[in-house]
């Protein structure tokens, strides 16, 4: 299940995803040429972040299982639409898999469960932290993240990991929607910044 | 309400996160993205933020989930990458073939198919079936709203009609039918996409209500493939095993 090359999955440094980022480039143009071995290495590469990812904003570990597959098959079924030079794949990939996340979450916004995650995100840094382990790049996104100040990282974790609008965001810190606004972006120049992306 | 240059540029962040408030929002602020390079440049580097974000969240996914995938990808048909010039060629085509159909016959098809999506939400059991039922329905209501649809029908070489509503542009099609025969226990009406060389399964036709099976979806259809419909031993075959009861060509 987990990548025989352990830095296969690793978000290093810029430039080493540049390296390998151009090589999970060409393996998705080949999944767009019907290479069933490519899209098994770029599912052993990414099934990793895009499970991670639909997890941490559905929670419910078998809807997250469903949305999964639904994105890794849409990778499989569209690869023809991926454009290295808008991007790279891995972005590619998670921009999916988190906006099919969300796509769920607002679809069911007034089912159940919705509000024991609001009683929940009230800790979402403890979250991260929790999360953190060895691995470097949770090392490194940690610390960029402990590097915000506390309404940015709070915005920007209760709406990427959580999964709430910027409105939502707003009334779960008691800041204006302009405010959050401007929290989100600054703190995303501020991660981007920290973490290299060039 | 109208919103200020600058406004619009600071959502830049929660656009990157999809954490805009509705679907408009997000799609005036997709329309913003490609007159404004420095925004989209600006997203692009968000969007990588975030994909380092998520490679943090990493978790290792279910056992099980990778053989699924992979068989669920074989049985898949990829969609062809966009050819510029192709789309107008294929709704002029589409446009030739509509008076084909009798316009009545259309409406009846969207009708029974918008009854037979309701009938399913009251057959469904457990969550999870209401969600994948929630799911496919707004496939196919995205499906239904497409500009561009063709509607065809064809009767079975053994009595009843199957109606498919094709979306060529989104290479999807909905395929109802009414008044099929019923089948011994043990077997199972299947669709398939015959193309020139391949032939995929396009999924089974549901147990039907009053003679009419509910909706079915079928994704990555592509140019010359003819729609068929076999029966085949419970739980389907993975290559069609007797002679299609239709063969309907699907104009794409």
């Amino acid at each position: 299940m987990s990548p025989n090359d352990p830095d296969a999955s690793r978000f290093t440094s810029a430039t080493a995803d540049r390296r390998g980022g151009r090589d999970l480039d060409d393996l998705l143009v080949q999944v767009a040429r019907g290479d069933t071995e490519a899209f098994e290495a770029v599912y052993d590469r990414l099934v990793g972040p895009v499970y991670g990812v639909i997890r941490r904003v559905l929670r419910d570990p078998s809807q997250s299982e469903e949305v999964a597959q639904e994105v890794l098959l849409e990778v499989w079924r569209t690869a023809a639409r991926f454009d290295p030079a808008v991007g790279g794949a891995a972005t590619w990939v998670l921009t999916i898999a988190h906006r099919r996340a969300i796509d769920r979450v607002r679809s069911a916004t007034a089912a159940a469960g919705r509000e024991h995650k609001t009683a929940e995100v009230h800790t979402p840094h403890d979250e991260v932290a929790e999360a953190v382990e060895a691995s470097l790049d949770r090392e490194r996104v940690r610390r960029c993240l402990d590097a915000l100040t506390d309404v940015q990282r709070e915005s920007i974790t209760l709406a990427y990991y959580g999964g709430h609008s910027y409105r939502q965001v707003a009334d779960l810190l008691k800041v204006t929607l302009g405010a959050i606004k401007t929290r989100i972006r600054d703190g995303l120049i501020r991660m981007r910044d920290c973490l290299g992306v060039s | 309400m109208r919103l200020f240059r600058h406004d619009l540029h600071s959502l830049s962040g929660a656009y990157a996160l999809d954490a805009l408030e509705t679907e408009a929002e997000h799609d005036r602020f997709t329309r913003h993205l490609s007159r404004c390079p420095s925004c989209a440049g600006e997203v692009r580097g968000f969007r990588e933020v975030a994909t380092a974000m998520a490679f943090a969240a990493a978790t290792e996914a279910p056992p099980g989930m990778r053989d699924q995938v992979l068989a669920a990808a074989a049985r898949t048909r990829q969609l062809p990458p966009e050819v510029a010039g192709e789309s107008r060629a294929r709704q002029k085509r589409s446009r030739a073939w509509m008076p084909w159909v009798p316009w009545l016959s259309g409406a009846v098809a969207v009708a029974s198919i918008a009854v037979a999506v309701f009938f399913g939400f009251a057959q469904a059991h457990t969550q999870d079936e209401l969600d994948q039922i929630r799911a496919q329905n707004q496939a196919i209501s995205l499906l239904l709203s497409s500009p561009q649809v063709t509607l065809l029908s064809k009767s079975t070489t053994e009595g009843g009609v199957a109606t498919v509503v094709l979306a060529a542009a989104r290479h999807q099609l909905v395929v109802v039918t009414n008044g099929l025969p019923a089948l011994p226990a043990g077997h199972v009406y299947q669709l398939w996409l015959i193309g020139k060389t391949t032939t995929t399964s396009a999924g089974l036709l549901p147990a039907a209500t009053d003679g009419r099976t509910p909706p079915v979806l079928a994704t990555g259809v592509v140019k010359g493939d003819t729609l068929g419909l076999t029966v085949e031993p419970a739980p389907g075959s993975a290559q069609p095993t007797t002679t299609p009861i239709l063969a309907l060509p699907l104009p794409v």
